[in-house]
């Protein structure tokens, strides 16, 4: 049996924790739902009582004069199921009430004679038959208390009822009159609310889960939060660690590239500079060989920049930057994307991310594998980006430390995607990544 | 002259190579800092001009090979060229003797003449420092006295920093020398160092006042 949150309990049955909420108790909403689920809950009990009280009736009667009784009971049960799913919306719907669907007990074995066997021993089942038997006479008990209501009114106007009819009221019995209607108004206010409370109280206890399940329901979430934590943890740190990886190597590559090139072209126009008065053939000859320096920077620079972020990724989404990539590779490439608008659609961290897998891969597939031909394929799947590189070379990549690949498989873990490798020794190299389209 | 250069960039060996060699000098180029100590030796060459990031780790080796090739060989003028010059580094590469040692920034070699000039000071025993090493060390420096200094009076004790001559100093700022031999007194006086009239020493004295921490007992 579950009990229901405090905070739940303090909105349906607001007067009994708060000294405000008591003294307003009789225009409360509070008083007003409790009125309702009163007229409305009394008919469904009602209904609901004989109901039951009629079936198990029928049930034990021919369950003890022929075995029929148990097929009968079961669907009984089943039927109970039905009114507790029904009755849960109601008090949700009635008093703010979040009952939980409780699990069921479940066949151990295949065949109707489990299933059956399941149902009838499941204690859930037979709390929720007991429901309509308890809830009525928390029901009753609401009726009399909007029974007290009723009597509290018609007390207020006996003084003002008297007067207008003419009939002489001694000063006393007015002031009773008053004060008790006052009195008698509250009381009723309160017990409505109450009794209200106590209605979700039996609904949490016999059309909830058990509070073995709902323990072991929230041992599981805390598990499960922890795994989560943990992996939150983990796939952060290496998603640090990816980025400055990614600086590092950026900051070598302009280093060893560009920087030095743009020295040696210094050292050649101040030479040139130094020599032009005296030697103007070396000069020239030392401009020309600067300025073919100045377009291999260039170059190198623009191939550099698009390693950091390839505009066209940006500009014109995967399935543009996929075509620019595959008509860089020296290795030739199909690219099949399904549906590019959906593709597309896709956040542009999971795009980037996608994009540089395929990169990273194309690269290996060239430089390492020996392939000689590579399909990319990126389509959609549910709410997650999907991408394939498949070649056919020589396989036994591995994602080992520091290689490309797991920092690639970093950048995918830290947006709750997947990195799988199969790549067997001579049967070619296929990467699977998978990223959250939202991420 | 003879000289020795280790630089891992080819493109940038070459340019080098060729420029030196125009200029007539003798040029003996190494790819690697183990390929340098391996290579080096008597007759010891005129000057080693070190790249500081080289092969296989590309972090310190040519700063590293230096120093150990100095304390090999105390005389050995080397100037170190870096992509990026820090006064940390500075302090390890000037710990001990100063005279005949350099450290620039790479991209000074693009400023021919000033490369040149750098390189012979360096080759006569001479000591460079790349102003931008001395920038960080004058914006680190805690001391009292530096305030007490002129705007111009501070330049000159930027370029006394860096290696320089009187005679240099004077060219640069496009003054006399006496005017700079009347400012680098002042200077002196002010910061209570000894009135030396060797460079080598000088730079000593400037950039051991420069980093020594504030004492109590400094003069305003």
């Amino acid at each position: 049996m579950t009990t229901a949150p405090t905070p739940e309990l303090r909105r349906v049955a607001p007067a009994v924790h708060d000294v405000r909420a008591f003294l307003a108790a009789p225009w409360s909403g509070a008083t007003w739902r409790a009125v309702s689920q009163l007229v409305i809950g009394g008919v469904v009990m009602i209904v609901a009582a004989t109901l039951v009280i009629a079936l198990v009736s029928v049930d034990l009667s021919i369950l003890l004069v022929f075995g029929l009784g148990i097929p009968t009971t079961v669907a009984t049960l089943l039927a109970a199921r039905s009114f507790a799913r029904w009755e849960r919306a109601r008090l949700e719907l009635q008093l703010g009430a979040q009952i939980a669907r409780p699990t069921y007990r479940s066949a151990t074995r295949p065949g109707w004679w489990a299933s059956w066997v399941a149902v009838l021993g499941d204690g859930r089942s037979w709390a929720h038959l007991a429901y309509p038997l308890v809830a009525g006479l928390v029901l009753t008990g609401a009726s009399v208390a909007a029974g007290i209501g009723c009597g509290a009114l018609a007390s207020l106007m006996y003084p003002p009822v008297a007067a207008w009819q003419g009939v002489d009221v001694s000063t006393g019995r007015t002031v009773l009159a008053i004060v008790g209607g006052i009195v008698l108004l509250w009381v009723s206010a309160v017990l409505l609310q109450l009794l209200a409370a106590v209605q979700v109280r039996v609904g949490h206890a016999l059309l909830g889960p058990s509070a073995r399940q709902a323990a072991a329901d929230a041992t599981q979430r805390a598990a499960a939060a922890e795994q989560r934590a943990e992996h939150l943890a983990t796939t952060r740190t290496a998603a640090v660690g990816a980025a400055d990886e990614e600086r590092r190597r950026i900051e070598r590559d302009l280093h060893d590239g560009a920087q030095q090139r743009l020295v040696a072209l210094g050292v050649e126009l101040g030479a040139a500079r130094r020599t032009a008065a005296n030697d103007p053939q070396a000069a020239a000859a030392a401009i020309e060989h600067a300025h073919r320096e100045v377009k291999e920077t260039l170059a190198e620079l623009r191939d550099l920049v698009r390693g950091i972020h390839p505009a066209v990724l940006t500009d014109r989404g995967l399935d543009a930057a996929l075509s620019a990539l595959a008509a860089r590779s020296p290795v030739p490439v199909e690219v099949v994307v399904v549906d590019p608008p959906s593709v597309d659609a896709a956040s542009g961290s999971a795009q980037a991310a996608a994009y540089f897998v395929v990169a990273e891969a194309l690269t290996n597939a060239a430089k390492h594998a020996a392939a000689q031909a590579v399909v990319v394929r990126a389509d959609v799947v549910g709410d997650r980006l999907r991408v394939v590189i498949a070649d056919d070379g020589v396989g036994g990549a591995a994602a080992g430390p520091g290689s490309g690949l797991e920092g690639l498989a970093s950048r995918v873990a830290a947006l709750d995607g997947t990195f799988d490798l199969d790549s067997p020794a001579g049967a070619g190299t296929r990467v699977t990544v998978e990223v959250p389209c939202a991420s | 002259m003879r000289i020795v250069i280790a630089e891992d960039s080819v493109l940038l060996l070459d340019g080098l190579t060729r420029l030196l060699e125009a200029e007539g000098h003798e040029v003996t180029g190494y790819k690697t800092a183990d390929e340098l100590v391996a290579g080096i030796g008597e007759p010891l060459p005129d000057v080693l001009v070190t790249d500081v990031r080289m092969p296989p780790t590309h972090t310190d080796e040519g700063l590293r090979a230096a120093v150990h090739l100095r304390s090999l060989h105390p005389r050995l003028p080397v100037l170190v060229l870096s992509q990026y010059v820090e006064q940390r580094y500075a302090r390890e590469l000037f710990a001990g003797e100063v005279r005949g040692l350099g450290y620039v920034l790479k991209d000074r070699v693009a400023d021919v003449d000033e490369f040149l000039d750098a390189l012979h000071r360096v080759a006569s025993r001479g000591t460079v420092i790349d102003p931008e090493v001395v920038a960080q060390i004058l914006a680190r420096s805690r001391r009292d006295g530096l305030d007490t200094l002129t705007p111009r009076e501070r330049e000159v004790l930027g370029l006394m920093a860096e290696g320089r001559s009187n005679a240099a100093i004077a060219e640069r700022l496009v003054v006399g020398l006496p005017a700079v031999e009347k400012h680098v007194t002042s200077i002196l006086a002010k910061l209570d160092l000894p009135p030396d009239g060797d460079d080598h020493r000088r730079v000593l004295a400037v950039l051991r006042w420069l980093e020594q921490a504030p004492t109590t007992g400094d003069r305003p």
